[in-house]
C-alpha cells in the first residue's frame, strides 16, 4: 500500500505562519465552506455531492427481505462506505482507519438518530420488509469526506423513491416504477455533520481540505439536524480544546447545517420541477412520441 | 424496558440511589501484573478494566520516525456483558474506541522521546455497566504512569447525561454524571475526557440526540466529573508511591 | 503485541547444552532449584466477577495470569428423534438426562493473537477434549428434556504466554468451573424452566460435600521428560531443551459408596484419565550447536554440502554439543510419564490436594 503524502515541512510553516497571520491557503475566512454542488442522477436515489474537489457519489437501493428475527418491524437500513484507489492511492488494502471511522460516524450519524423511520419499511411483521441500502462511493477526496458522504445520504435518501407495493394476505406485490409512481421514504429529520480542525489550541477551521487535515492537531464532527438538535458529537482524540471553544463550535455547526438544508431543499425542488411533466401531459397517450 | 424516571423527579435520586452529581465508587490498583512494564486495574461501579503497557519497545516509527507509535488492544471480554455476546476484534464500535484511545494517548504522552519505538496499551473488559470509554481511559493513565512513561498530565474521562430525552421539551431537565448501563440506554449522554482536570477536553464523544441547549450543561457537568476522577486516580498513584517507598523496593 | 517475541527461544546451544545436561543428571538439577515434581508457586482467586455464573483468576510465578468467566443460559434442546416407536420406552430412558457435547462452548483469547491463529484453537480443543471426554460434563447441563443450559466459557490470558500456558488456562477453567452455579430449578419435569431468583438458594454445577471427595472439573498437567528424567510444571527454559512433552487431562470421581469401593479402598481418591495428548516441544526448533570436528576454528572442516553434513550430525556421539531432539517419543516413556501423574501419592492428588486448599468462597 503506497503511504500517504503528507504536507513537507516548508509547506507547514509556510501554512501555521499563514493561519497566524488569519489567512487560509485558499483565502477562504476561518468558518466557511467551499462551493458545494449538489446533483441528482436520472435514477431516483442517487446523489453526487462536491464540496470543493471533494466528489461523494451516494446510491440508495431498496428490495424486499425478511427482517431479523429480534427486529420483526423494522427494515434493516445499512450504510456502506468505499473508499477506492481512485480517490487517493492509499486507499488501497483491506479497510484503512479513516473508512472505519467514517462507516461509523454516518452510521452514528444517521441510523442511531433515528433519521430513516425503519418501522414504516414493514410490510408484514416479522416477514417481508423493505431493505435499505446506501453505497457511498468516495470518488475523489480533498478533505472533509465526512460532511460531504452525510449531505450526500441525507439528500439520496429524501431523492431515492421505492416501488409502491400492495399486501394481500401473505403475498406482496412490489410494483414497478411505469406501473406505479414510486413512494418517498419515511424520513423523520435531516442530520448533517460538520467538521471542525483545531490547531495549535485555538484556531478553528471549518470544512479542511486534505492538506489542512494532514497538518491538523485534532478534530471534531458534530451531527445536528436544523431544528437544533445534536445528533452525535466525535471528538475521538487528537489535541485537548477549550471546552467552551466546543461550544461555540455547536453553535456554528447550526449555521452551517441550516445552510446546507437549504441547499438541499433548493435541488431537491429543481430536481422534482425537472422531472414533473405536468399533470395531464403526463397521463399515457398513444401517440409516439419519437415521432414529432 | 423504559426506565422508570418518574422517581428520579420526586426524590431527585436515581435508581442506584445517586444523586444527579455523584460518581460511583470508583476503585482502582497499579502495578497489578509483574511481568508488564505497566498494569492496573480499574472499577467504577460494576464496570471494572484491566490494562497493561508494554513498552516503550524497539521498532515502529511507521507514521512518524521521530515519534513512538502507540497500539492499542481492546479485549471485551464475552461474559462482561449481562447476556454473553462475543464481540470481534473487528467490530466498528470496537475500533473507534481503540483509535480515540490511541490518538488521545499520542497527543498527551511524550512520543518524541522515543524516536522509532512502540508503546502497547492492551486493555481487557471483564464487567460493563455503563462508562465503558471513561474507564478505558482512565485505566490506560493508570497504566501508562505505572509504565513511567513522560506524558503531559492525567487524561481524565467521565459521562455525563441528561434526564430528559430527545423529544420532551421540559425545561426542569437535570444533568447527571457517571451513568450506568439502563441510564445509558435511555437517556442522551456524552463522555468526556480532560488533559489534569483543566477544561480542556481531548475527547468528546456523544451518540444520542440531545437538544443543543442541554450541551452546555450535560458537558459542564462531565467536565468537573474529570476532575473529581483526577483528585481520585493521583490518590491511588500517591498511595502506591507511598507503599513502594516503604517497602524499599527502589 | 510483540507475541513472536515471546515465543523465540534466546538460548544458545551452549547454554541448551548446559541445561539439557543439568536435566539429564539424577535427580535433575532444575535452573530453579524445584524438584521434579514440584510447581511454580501461583496466586488464585475465585469469584472475581458477579456477572458471571462462575469466575476465577490465576497468577503464576513468572507473571502468567489467566482469568476465565462462565456464563450459563437456557437453551431449548433439538428435538431428539428416538427409534423408541418399535422398542417401546426403552430407549427414551435411557436417552434421559444425556447431555450433548454442542452444549458447552470453550474460547480462549490470547493477546496479539486472532481467534483463528493455531494456538488458541488448538488450546481450546486440547481443554475442551478433556472436558467432553466421558460425557459427564454436559449431563450437568441438563435440565429437561426441553431445554438445557448453554454454558460459555471465556478463558482470557491476560499477559504474553511465556511457557506453554495450558497448564494456567486449565487449573483457571477448573476453579471457575467448581464455583460455577445456577440458579435453583423451581419448575417440575417437562415445564418451562422456572427458576428461583434468590441467589443464595442457588446450586454449584459441581455439588461438593465436606466429608467425602467429590466430583471435579478436570485438570490438564503439563510433564515433560529430559534423558528418562520426568518433570511438571516445565519453564519455559526447560521446555526448550525437553524430549516429550505431555499433556495429561485428569478428572476426578466421587467414591462411590459400594462396588469398587473394595478395590482401589487404599487410594484417597478416584482418579481417571481422560485424555493425553503430545505437544511438539520448542526444542526442535533450536538451532544445534557446531561440533570441533566440523568447525574450521578448532582444526575441523566443515562439510561441503548440507547432506553431508546432516549425515555427520547423524552419527556424531551423543552428549558432545547440544543436538535438538529428534524422533518421536518411547511407549515405555510415555507411560512412565502417566504412571507418574496417576499413581498414588503421586502429582494429581497433590495438586488437586492443592486446589482443595484454594478458597472457594
Amino acid at each position: 500500500m503506497p503511504r500517504e503524502l503528507g504536507p513537507s515541512l516548508n509547506e507547514r510553516q509556510f501554512f501555521l505562519q499563514a493561519l497566524k497571520e488569519e489567512v487560509r491557503i485558499d483565502s477562504r475566512g476561518f468558518g466557511d465552506f467551499r462551493a458545494i454542488q449538489l446533483d441528482f442522477g436520472d435514477e431516483y436515489g442517487v446523489s453526487d455531492v462536491r464540496i470543493g474537489k471533494t466528489r461523494v457519489l451516494t446510491n440508495i437501493t431498496a428490495e424486499v427481505t425478511t427482517p431479523f428475527p429480534d427486529r420483526p418491524f423494522d427494515g434493516p437500513f445499512t450504510i456502506t462506505t468505499s473508499l477506492s484507489a481512485m480517490a487517493s492511492p492509499s486507499f488501497s488494502g483491506p479497510p484503512s482507519e479513516t473508512e472505519v471511522l467514517l462507516a461509523r460516524l454516518l452510521e452514528k450519524t444517521l441510523r442511531r438518530s433515528g433519521a430513516l423511520d425503519t418501522e414504516s419499511l414493514c410490510l408484514i411483521a416479522g416477514r417481508a420488509v423493505f431493505s435499505i441500502r446506501a453505497d457511498v462511493h468516495v470518488l475523489s477526496h480533498d478533505g472533509n469526506l465526512t460532511d460531504a458522504a452525510c449531505l450526500g445520504v441525507v439528500a439520496a435518501l429524501r431523492h431515492f423513491r421505492r416501488g409502491d407495493s400492495e399486501v394481500k394476505g401473505e403475498d406482496v406485490k412490489v410494483f414497478t416504477m411505469a406501473e406505479r409512481e414510486g413512494v418517498a421514504l419515511s424520513l423523520l429529520h435531516y442530520p448533517l455533520c460538520v467538521t471542525f480542525s483545531f490547531y495549535e489550541g485555538e484556531v478553528v477551521l471549518v470544512d479542511a481540505t486534505l492538506s489542512e487535515e494532514q497538518m491538523r492537531e485534532g478534530s471534531c464532527t458534530i451531527g445536528m439536524n436544523k431544528h437544533g438538535e445534536v445528533c452525535q458529537i466525535a471528538k475521538l482524540g487528537g489535541a485537548p480544546v477549550d471546552a467552551v471553544i466546543l461550544l461555540s463550535c455547536s453553535n456554528l455547526a447550526l449555521r452551517h447545517v441550516e445552510r446546507m438544508s437549504k441547499v438541499m431543499e433548493e435541488r431537491l425542488l429543481e430536481d422534482a420541477k425537472r422531472r414533473y411533466k405536468g399533470g395531464i401531459k403526463a397521463e399515457p397517450s398513444s401517440e409516439n412520441a419519437r415521432v414529432p | 424496558m423504559p426506565l422508570d424516571t418518574s422517581s428520579y423527579s420526586l426524590a431527585l435520586l436515581r435508581l442506584d440511589g445517586r444523586r444527579w452529581n455523584e460518581l460511583r465508587r470508583i476503585t482502582a490498583q497499579i502495578s497489578t501484573m509483574p511481568s508488564a512494564d505497566g498494569s492496573s486495574y480499574l472499577e467504577m461501579g460494576n464496570t471494572k478494566v484491566l490494562c497493561t503497557v508494554t513498552g516503550p519497545c524497539e521498532g515502529g516509527g511507521t507514521r512518524d520516525r521521530d515519534r513512538a507509535d502507540i497500539r492499542v488492544e481492546l479485549a471485551i471480554a464475552g461474559f462482561s456483558g449481562v447476556d454473553r455476546k462475543r464481540v470481534g476484534r473487528g467490530d466498528k464500535r470496537v475500533s473507534e474506541m481503540v483509535s480515540t484511545i490511541q490518538s488521545t494517548f499520542a497527543s498527551t504522552l511524550f512520543t518524541n522521546l522515543y524516536p522509532q519505538s512502540t508503546i502497547h496499551i492492551s486493555l481487557h473488559v471483564l464487567s460493563q455497566d455503563g462508562s465503558l470509554l471513561a474507564a478505558l481511559l482512565n485505566a490506560s493513565t493508570l497504566a501508562l504512569i505505572d509504565a513511567g512513561i513522560p506524558m503531559r498530565d492525567y487524561i481524565t474521562a467521565s459521562t455525563a447525561g441528561s434526564t430528559s430525552s430527545y423529544s420532551s421539551n421540559d425545561e426542569s431537565a437535570d444533568p447527571l454524571l457517571d451513568l450506568n448501563t439502563s441510564e445509558e440506554q435511555e437517556l442522551p449522554f456524552l463522555t468526556v475526557a480532560t488533559l489534569g482536570g483543566s477544561d480542556q477536553v481531548s475527547v468528546l464523544v456523544m451518540e444520542t440526540r440531545v437538544q443543543a441547549g442541554r450541551l452546555e450543561g450535560m458537558l459542564a457537568v462531565g467536565v468537573d466529573g474529570c476532575k473529581q476522577v483526577r483528585e481520585i486516580l493521583d490518590d491511588v498513584v500517591r498511595e502506591h508511591g507511598k507503599e513502594v517507598l516503604k517497602s524499599g523496593r527502589l | 503485541m510483540p507475541s513472536s517475541m515471546s515465543q523465540q527461544i534466546l538460548l544458545s546451544p551452549a547454554e541448551l547444552s548446559y541445561l539439557h545436561t543439568s536435566l539429564s543428571s539424577s535427580p535433575p538439577i532444575r535452573p530453579d532449584g524445584r524438584s521434579s515434581t514440584q510447581f511454580r508457586p501461583l496466586i488464585a482467586e475465585t469469584d472475581i466477577l458477579p456477572g458471571t455464573n462462575g469466575s476465577a483468576r490465576i497468577c503464576f510465578a513468572d507473571g502468567t495470569e489467566a482469568i476465565v468467566g462462565v456464563k450459563a443460559e437456557v437453551e431449548k434442546s433439538r428435538a431428539r428423534y428416538t427409534h423408541a416407536d418399535e422398542d417401546g420406552e426403552g430407549i427414551v430412558e435411557e436417552d434421559e438426562g444425556r447431555g450433548l457435547n454442542e452444549w458447552v462452548e470453550l474460547c480462549v483469547e490470547i493477546p496479539g493473537m486472532r481467534d483463528d491463529d493455531s494456538m488458541p484453537v488448538f488450546l481450546a480443543a486440547m481443554m475442551s477434549e478433556a472436558l467432553l471426554a466421558d460425557g459427564e460434563f454436559t449431563r450437568r447441563l441438563y435440565i429437561n428434556r426441553r431445554f438445557h443450559w448453554k454454558l460459555y466459557l471465556d478463558i482470557l490470558l491476560l499477559s504474553q504466554p511465556s511457557s506453554y500456558p495450558l497448564p494456567l488456562l486449565s487449573l483457571t477453567t477448573h476453579l471457575a468451573l467448581l464455583l460455577t452455579k445456577f440458579p435453583r430449578l423451581k419448575s417440575e419435569k417437562d415445564e418451562d424452566p422456572l427458576f428461583d431468583d434468590d441467589w443464595d438458594a442457588s446450586v454449584f454445577l459441581y455439588p461438593r460435600s465436606s466429608t467425602k471427595s467429590f466430583d471435579r472439573p478436570p485438570v490438564t498437567l503439563l510433564v515433560m521428560s529430559v534423558n528418562g528424567n520426568i518433570m511438571f510444571d516445565p519453564s519455559k527454559e526447560e521446555l526448550s531443551v525437553a524430549e516429550v512433552v505431555l499433556a495429561v487431562s485428569v478428572g476426578e470421581r466421587s467414591r462411590s459408596e459400594e462396588g469398587d469401593m473394595v478395590i482401589d479402598s487404599g487410594k484417597t481418591r478416584d482418579l481417571r484419565l481422560l485424555a493425553v495428548r503430545t505437544i511438539d516441544p520448542p526444542s526442535r526448533l533450536t538451532h544445534p550447536g557446531v561440533p570441533n570436528a566440523l568447525n574450521t576454528a578448532t582444526g575441523g572442516s566443515a562439510a561441503d554440502t548440507s547432506e553431508k553434513a546432516s549425515g555427520q550430525r547423524e552419527t556424531m556421539a551423543e552428549g558432545s554439543v547440544w543436538q535438538p531432539p529428534r524422533g518421536g517419543a518411547k511407549r515405555h516413556q510415555i507411560a512412565a510419564m502417566i504412571q507418574k501423574v496417576l499413581e498414588q501419592g503421586g502429582v494429581a492428588e497433590e495438586v488437586m490436594a492443592g486446589l482443595d486448599g484454594v478458597d472457594l468462597g
